[in-house]
């Protein structure tokens, strides 16, 4: 176990203040571009984001969140917060911190830059890197927890994880924004590198309320390895996550799921691209949006069956469900396939709940509201049972659902 | 205490500028059962919606009178919680939601609004077997999704296992009978019987007389038009069966 504490903030220098100032000028992608032509940009304008030393959070225990028995990792306002974590001395694990960016060789060789990932590179707070080394069965989560609970606050992270040969973790990562406090902002950044064999499940869960957050995400799976990540997207001004999945190994099984529930003007997300690069390999995707009160919902997933990748199998399947007539969803399901023997299928729907359903839950005499949260639960089920915790799906069924 | 479960008068009703019920007439104590026959399009669907609280239907004309309190403008939801109970004539499915997960929730929205503590669990359960054996459905039915992928037959008793959970004091059942074979309309009449008693009505819309021989009702009405045109005992479906309705029909035309 090592534990290193690397922290060398460069935040103060008057350059870097300049550079983050300049996100709420007009610096961002354009919103020609197809990728980012739905998000709202403007909702940053006239925002002066700046970095924020202190810690705010009395106790773990007023964060609410399900069974935290394992390792806890917290960032707060983007620096690891030592106090409220919980890191266990074990020889499976190697965790260890750092404002520097890692090696990238052992990640993806193409990194997809983007604005944000620029951004997060230049004005990283804190990086952590978790090394789980071979033939390990970790059985307790994994937890990370990154959550901005001052005004204004930008914070830079990066998560990075590595699964050497046959091993074995499950994740949780948090993303939390106050509900006092408002346009904070993490800009985040997670490195996934599965090695031969190893299998990894992260239940993503995403609660910014007024605050901003972005995640860049970069898997790369060698063979008969097995990736599965359940993104749950609750709250946040915007909430964007660009997933990329380069999958590099035979015998793969790879896996995104995710539910979210934008209201109030809220914009969430959603990119995924699965890079099948080589054959006999599975993909499933499975995106529910729930939206209501002029809540905005962008998927756009992509499927590349690159050439030669032969017998791959993959579904991609994006539902919707308007729970009013202000809500948009914006859903693109893409497959691209260079392959000629391949199992591929996509598709989307949105629609509204059946006005003879309600009618019926209500003539046994459930409220409207609890009708529609009963019918919802009825949608986003197939996703929720991904998760097996009880504890864990109550947790986020109640705010998925706004209860 | 009045004896009077429901008193429906002068009820217009109409949609998309279709008049459907035209003057209806009807009253309904304690300890009885109604059946209300009528011929295709003559309202007998439009009624029970009505009485439920669907507002597809706008109401133009009287009133509904359920346990003394004026109910027209009552929502769905709250009808139940006094007592009303539909059972539907095509019970909707409801994909995701499990049975058991529904009427635990229906139970405890109930309770709440009578101010009353949420069921424990074990008494919950414990009704479940008990109400289930009612109407024999199988268990694994009642851990599936609302009505999906249940057969006609299975729908209908599900629809009765939710009356004997609620326990209303006015139940309509709207042409519960369709789609039954003999041997499920048998345990389907014997679980309604068994849940009659001198507190709570029925009310039985059907097209057949078959159902009547199983759910003996005390009163038999015609609907015709959206309007109740003759009123009788179970004789008068019996004469039905026989005769249809098209006599009936030219009795009101004079």
């Amino acid at each position: 176990m090592i534990i290193k504490d690397l922290n060398q903030f460069s935040l103060n220098s008057e350059e870097n203040k300049e550079a983050i100032a300049n996100l709420s000028k007009n610096l961002f992608p354009s919103r020609k571009e197809e990728i980012w032509k739905y998000t709202p940009f403007k909702k940053f304008k006239k925002i002066n984001f700046h970095n924020q030393e202190n810690f705010k959070i009395k106790g773990l225990d007023t964060l609410n969140l399900p069974n935290l028995d394992g390792i806890v990792i917290v960032f707060e306002n983007g620096r690891y917060n030592s106090k409220l974590s919980r890191i266990v001395e074990t020889d499976e694990i190697d965790i260890s911190f750092s404002s520097d960016i890692f090696p990238s060789n052992n990640f993806q060789t193409i990194k997809k830059n983007n604005y944000f990932t620029s951004l997060n590179s230049s004005f990283l707070t804190n990086s952590v890197l978790v090394n789980v080394n071979s033939n390990t069965k970790i059985s307790k989560n994994l937890n990370f927890i990154n959550i901005v609970s001052s005004d204004n606050c930008l914070s830079n992270t990066k998560f990075s994880i590595v699964l050497n040969d046959n091993s074995n973790i499950n994740l949780r990562q948090y993303f939390l924004g106050n509900s006092s406090i408002s346009n904070g902002f993490i800009n985040h950044e997670n490195n996934i590198y599965l090695n031969s064999s190893s299998s990894l499940s992260i239940d993503k869960f995403q609660d910014l309320n007024n605050n901003f957050n972005f995640c860049n995400e970069f898997i790369t799976q060698k063979n008969d390895s097995k990736f599965i990540m359940n993104t749950f997207s609750c709250s946040g001004i915007i909430v964007r996550n660009d997933i990329i999945s380069d999958v590099n190994g035979e015998n793969c099984h790879t896996e995104l799921n995710g539910v979210f529930s934008p209201t109030k003007n809220e914009h969430i997300d959603n990119h995924t691209t699965i890079n099948h690069l080589v054959p006999n390999c599975k993909s499933f995707e499975n995106y529910k949006g729930v939206l209501k009160e002029n809540g905005v919902g962008v998927f756009n997933g992509k499927v590349i069956v690159h050439q030669d990748a032969q017998k791959i199998e993959a579904f991609q399947k994006n539902n919707n469900i308007l729970i009013d007539q202000d809500s948009i969803i914006y859903s693109k399901p893409e497959l691209e396939i260079y392959a000629d023997d391949v199992k591929c299928s996509h598709g989307s729907t949105t629609g509204q709940f059946d006005d003879e359903a309600l009618f019926y839950l209500r003539s046994r005499g459930l409220s409207i509201k609890k009708s529609l949260q009963l019918m919802t639960l009825g949608f986003i089920n197939e996703v929720i049972q991904k998760t097996s915790n009880l504890e864990y799906v109550d947790f986020v069924l109640k705010r998925l659902l706004k209860e | 205490m009045s004896d009077t479960l429901i008193e429906i008068k002068d009820l217009k009703c109409r949609i998309d500028n279709q008049n459907i019920l035209q003057g209806l007439n009807l009253k309904i104590n304690k300890g009885e059962v109604h059946a209300i026959m009528g011929p295709n399009g003559s309202g007998k669907s439009t009624l029970s919606s009505v009485l439920a609280g669907n507002d597809n239907y706008e109401i133009t004309k009287g009133s509904i009178t359920f346990l003394g309190e004026d109910i027209t403008e009552m929502s769905p939801e709250e009808r139940s919680w006094k007592g009303m109970f539909l059972a539907f004539q095509y019970p909707v499915e409801i994909p995701g939601v499990s049975n058991i997960n529904f009427l635990r929730t229906a139970l405890n929205e109930r309770n709440k609004y009578f101010g009353i503590d949420s069921i424990p669990a074990k008494d919950f359960l414990k009704m479940v077997a008990e109400k289930s054996m009612l109407v024999g459905l199988d268990n694994k039915l009642k851990n599936r999704s609302v009505n999906e992928g249940f057969s006609g037959g299975e729908k209908k008793r599900n629809e009765i296992f939710q009356m004997a959970m609620l326990n209303p004091k006015l139940a309509i059942l709207d042409e519960t009978d369709s789609g039954l074979d003999i041997d499920a309309l048998k345990i389907v009449a014997n679980g309604v019987n068994k849940l009659k008693s001198s507190e709570n009505a029925t009310v039985v819309i059907t097209h057949y007389q078959r159902l009547l021989d199983y759910i003996v009702p005390d009163f038999v009405h015609v609907l015709h038009e959206g309007k109740i045109i003759k009123t009788g005992d179970k004789s008068l479906a019996l004469e039905l069966e026989k005769k249809g309705y098209d006599w009936l029909k030219t009795d009101t035309a004079i």
